[in-house]
């Protein structure tokens, strides 16, 4: 499954994630830009990565700014873009919460 | 820290004073009709009364961003400020984002996203959001990397005899031609229209493909300059970021060895301009300068063709303009002139 539209969430504010989620063609690509990245990186990207797995998206580009988000906050901001993206924000897909 | 965000109504004269001083004192001196007429948002940073920190953004590029460095730690003020101006886009539907900076904020933006694309001394251009360079160089047509490739950039505004020459003596020296067509919209004929024109004018060469220039082949018309100190500096700094666009990026992923200038006797513009290509580009891509075609003694310029279209002698331009200029004007005659009477100007590019 993919997505059409490009939707976003979160903040460049210190503690906060922006996540852009958009098309893409070539499987799950995720650009990480962090202060924390050689510390944190992997983390970071296995925390996005889950998420979009339990959306069952196959193709999405993702870009992540991050300024120090904590784990759960890199998953909401990742929910809420996807969700946008694909145009249900009004109707969560709980399960895949 | 209790600090308020909301939009400067720029037309409202305390808000556009209190913007004007904050950002006097951070040295930016620009504030010409050119530059501040098209912005379409504004934000600013409230400590109290105090405005600590702006930013703007007119179509997709960010302008006019400034934040207080005296209780400022780690830009917690810049990166709210871009923030915000990149949710209020998003929401917008707008991802795709640019801006224009001088090179000692380069860090700052990368700092939040953005990718620097090139460098001058004067200025750094980046992006971020869902599209990059690389997307845009990816969708165009390619060809063998080793062969002769020839590059050339137009406005063409509209298609006439004189950029078929152009294009017809690069087709000939070349194993391969880029046409590419400046993509802005701000010429009397629409981007779409000059790009479709271009190509029903070159439909019998078959060694040339005609592009749209995206975002990357930006006319100087569009490129901010008001932090720059001297507006007399505008038009090389933005030449220099054009060239160096064009040189970095574009013809190296093509394999572009050549680039083709047509000459402009009547246009100070285009001289420094080709002047400023031929610094930058060489020895990666060759410059050729071909001298323009004439029609009886007359340089060929589309700029004849507009004043034709607005003093309605459409007869005069038939023979400096390909047939399929010549048609489409003929059948969009109303249309054009109209543009015009609303004000669309027919001088420059």
């Amino acid at each position: 499954m993919g997505i059409n539209k490009t939707a976003m969430d979160g903040t460049l504010e210190s503690s906060d994630i922006q996540i852009t989620v958009s098309k893409g063609t070539d499987g799950v690509q995720i650009s990480l830009e962090s202060d924390v990245k050689k510390r944190f990186g992997d983390d970071i990207i296995a925390t996005i990565k889950e998420v979009v797995k339990k959306f069952g998206l196959d193709n999405v580009n993702i870009k992540a700014v991050d300024q120090g988000a904590l784990d759960c906050v890199i998953r909401a901001r990742t929910i809420t873009a996807i969700q946008r993206a694909m145009d249900n924000s009004e109707q969560p897909a709980w399960e895949a919460l | 820290m209790d600090i308020v965000t909301r939009e400067i109504n720029l037309d409202v004269p305390d808000q556009f004073e209190q913007w004007k001083t904050f950002l006097e004192s951070l040295g930016i001196a620009n504030f010409s009709g050119d530059e501040i007429d098209p912005l379409d948002y504004t934000i600013g940073l409230f400590d109290g009364d105090q405005l600590v920190g702006t930013g703007s953004y007119s179509g997709n590029i960010l302008k006019y961003i400034g934040v207080s460095h005296q209780h400022s730690e780690d830009g917690v003020y810049f990166n709210k400020v871009v923030s915000n101006l990149l949710t209020n886009l998003g929401q917008h539907g707008v991802f795709h984002v640019f801006v224009f900076t001088k090179p000692m904020y380069a860090k700052s933006f990368e700092h939040v996203g953005f990718k620097e694309l090139v460098q001058s001394d004067d200025a750094a251009f980046l992006e971020t959001g869902d599209y990059s360079i690389t997307d845009y160089l990816e969708s165009l047509p390619k060809v063998n990397k080793s062969e002769n490739n020839a590059g050339i950039v137009m406005n063409a505004n509209p298609f006439t005899d004189g950029h078929r020459y152009l294009i017809e003596q690069a087709s000939q020296a070349s194993d391969n031609v880029y046409v590419f067509v400046v993509s802005t919209d701000k010429s009397l004929f629409t981007s779409s229209e000059r790009l479709n024109l271009v190509k029903a004018g070159v439909s019998d060469l078959k060694n040339v493909m005609v592009v749209p220039g995206g975002d990357y082949l930006v006319s100087y018309a569009t490129f901010p300059s008001y932090f720059l100190k001297a507006q007399a500096d505008k038009v090389r700094y933005q030449t220099t970021i054009d060239a160096l666009i064009f040189k970095d990026w574009i013809a190296k992923h093509l394999g572009i060895n050549v680039r083709f200038l047509g000459t402009e006797p009547n246009s100070k513009t285009t001289a420094i301009y080709n002047q400023i290509l031929e610094k930058i580009l060489p020895p990666q891509v060759e410059v050729k300068v071909i001298k323009r075609d004439q029609n009886d003694g007359k340089v060929i310029s589309a700029r004849t063709v507009r004043q034709a279209i607005k003093d309605n002698q459409i007869s005069s331009i038939k023979n400096i303009v390909p047939k399929t200029t010549y048609q489409f004007i003929v059948d969009h005659k109303d249309d054009l002139q109209e543009r015009i009477k609303k004000g669309m100007k027919i001088s420059g590019n």
